[in-house]
């Protein structure tokens, strides 16, 4: 049995924030079916800020699990969570309208199985472990599936796998160049799976503060998106991804500042030391 | 209780009505998985999950040291699981990759060899920063000699710590963890990589080499996040660290192996059903 190294003290309750993180996740996931309906792509940063909220979620859950002391380090937690969200959502992205639905149900599956077996056959008796994992499974899924209606605009199986293009005057289906054939999806799997770690392993300690590392969190999610949105130039118009980036920009630089103003406060004292003084004059 | 006292107290024993529903839990997926594919679904599940296993199994062997390593107070490579299992496991799945052209074995035992290449380099490496950037030598705490070369550990041992430094048997440890775990990470990529080269085609309404880009960059990715689920796994099997073969932790592999393989079904039955749906 594993005794509890940290207390949660204050803050937000746990689980409201599961499910404030669900909701907007999934809320803002559908709001990118505003493109089909418009005919645009404008509405593609929706999925960065599902991305950003899915990952608020994460990392709090990750400090659930990780405030008993697996002993595996805090990064383990979030590539566990990609590797088996990502498998739940490239299935569920075959189920068209569904498929954020499909996706969350999914990955509670996997991520449920892995949880029973961490506990019970790998004998860790944690008592957070399965929901943890449960939880971080949909994480997974969600911010894979955020990133790629953020590049693509869209997270259907068939708009993934393929983008149009005009070569000489011709209609021509390109395969490579998508958000699978092209192996954008590395590198949304890796930007969300550092996002989701690096703000727990960055507060945890006597002096961790919900507030500081949630708002840590959102600053690596929007850095995650302005990536992202850098990448969903090569998918979508130009037009639509200057509307992500510069979303993500200032989401950033908000979220950074407000993170700079917290530390700040957390800081035993904060003193703006200068350079040292050059006055010995050797 | 202290932070300090309150260390992982996940034992060494077996739960065996866990193992047993694990083994039910594999035989219902892999039953599920002959219901949707017979023939070629089944067969690329079976070849997964034996390479989970590989990877599962390979992890145990790899000297992990985590933050006591880096202090110099245990031996090992002074990072957790996760990061040296996708370093040494993505070589060997770059560089089997490589060799997909040339057949299952080939591609197989080049990936083994990746991943012990990779991992021989970080253990020389490693040692080389121990012994000349932070002056110490190399010994382990878990045993009284080297089972490999005799020689003996206690003399080298610091007081108060656990060893530090990569004793022989830790190198030799991390070089076969390197092996297993690139050709185990190979053959889950080449198993999923011929499934979808021969499904997407008439599933997508193209020719096999439009969506070649496709069917490699999904089967790259499961194969990747299988590792990473296994590797995880395995990590949580012994708590974070192990010195290598010559560890007691050792002795719980078999706990792994059923978890790698339910967890390796489940994962692999999910991306067989992407192209069985």
């Amino acid at each position: 049995m594993s005794v509890k190294v940290e207390v949660i003290e204050g803050g937000v309750p746990h689980n409201k924030i599961m499910i404030a993180g669900l909701v907007s996740t999934l809320v803002c996931i559908y709001l990118t079916y505003l493109n089909a309906f418009t005919n645009t792509e404008m509405f593609s940063f929706f999925g960065g800020l599902a991305v950003v909220s899915a990952l608020i979620w994460g990392s709090h859950t990750i400090k659930v699990l990780c405030s008993y002391g697996i002993g595996t380090g805090v990064p383990s937690a979030g590539m566990i969570a990609f590797g088996s969200g990502v498998i739940a959502m490239l299935l569920a992205t075959k189920f068209g309208m569904l498929a954020p639905i499909v996706a969350l149900v999914l990955a509670a599956v996997i991520g449920f199985i892995l949880g029973y077996v961490s506990n019970n056959i790998l004998n860790m008796k944690i008592p957070a472990m399965v929901q943890a994992l449960t939880e971080m499974a949909v994480v997974g899924a969600l911010t894979v599936m955020g990133f790629a209606a953020l590049i693509t605009g869209g997270f259907s199986f068939v708009g993934l796998t393929t983008s149009k293009a005009v070569f000489m005057g011709l209609p021509m289906t390109s395969y490579g160049n998508s958000f699978l054939g092209g192996g954008l999806i590395a590198v949304a799997f890796l930007l969300g799976a550092i996002a989701i770690q690096h703000p727990f392993n960055a507060c945890l300690g006597p002096g961790w503060k919900q507030d500081r590392m949630l708002m840590l969190t959102a600053e690596c999610g929007f850095l995650s998106m302005i990536v992202a949105a850098v990448m969903s130039f090569a998918l979508i118009s130009a037009g639509s991804a200057i509307i992500s980036l510069i979303i993500a920009l200032i989401g950033w630089f908000y979220t950074y500042s407000q993170y700079f103003v917290l530390s700040k406060r957390d800081a035993a004292a904060w003193l703006d030391s200068k350079p040292i003084p050059d006055t010995e004059g050797h | 209780m202290s932070a300090v006292a309150a260390k992982p107290q996940a034992g060494g024993a077996m739960n065996p009505t866990a193992m047993a529903v694990g083994v039910v839990l594999l035989i219902i997926i892999l039953g599920a998985c002959w219901v949707v594919s017979p023939n070629l679904g089944l067969m690329a599940l079976i070849g997964i999950i034996i390479g989970g296993v590989l990877i599962g199994f390979g992890t145990h062997f790899v000297p992990v040291g985590g933050a006591p390593a880096a202090m110099g107070q245990a031996p090992g490579i002074a990072t957790g699981v996760a990061m040296l299992a996708a370093g040494a496991g993505l070589a060997g799945l770059f560089g089997g990759a490589w060799a997909a052209e040339q057949g299952m074995v080939v591609a197989v035992v080049t990936g083994g060899i990746g991943g012990g290449l990779m991992m021989a380099i970080t253990c020389l490496m490693v040692n080389f920063v121990y012994v000349f950037g932070m002056g110490i030598p190399a010994a382990s705490g878990k045993v009284l000699h080297d089972p490999i070369t005799g020689d003996s550990q206690a003399e080298y041992k610091s007081q108060g710590t656990e060893g530090h430094g990569l004793p022989f048997v830790s190198f030799v440890g991390g070089v076969i963890g390197g092996i297993l775990g690139g050709a185990g990470g190979t053959l889950i990529y080449l198993e999923l990589l011929g499934l979808y080269e021969a499904t997407f085609p008439t599933m997508m309404n193209a020719t096999a080499a439009q969506v070649l880009p496709v069917a490699v960059s999904v089967a790259g990715m499961f194969a990747v996040a299988l590792f990473l689920v296994n590797a995880v796994l395995t990590a949580y099997n012994i708590t974070g660290t192990i010195e290598g073969p010559h560890d007691p932790k050792f002795k719980r592999w078999p706990r792994a192996i059923v978890a790698s393989a339910v967890a390796s079904a489940l994962c692999g039955f999910v991306a067989i059903l992407i192209v069985a749906m």
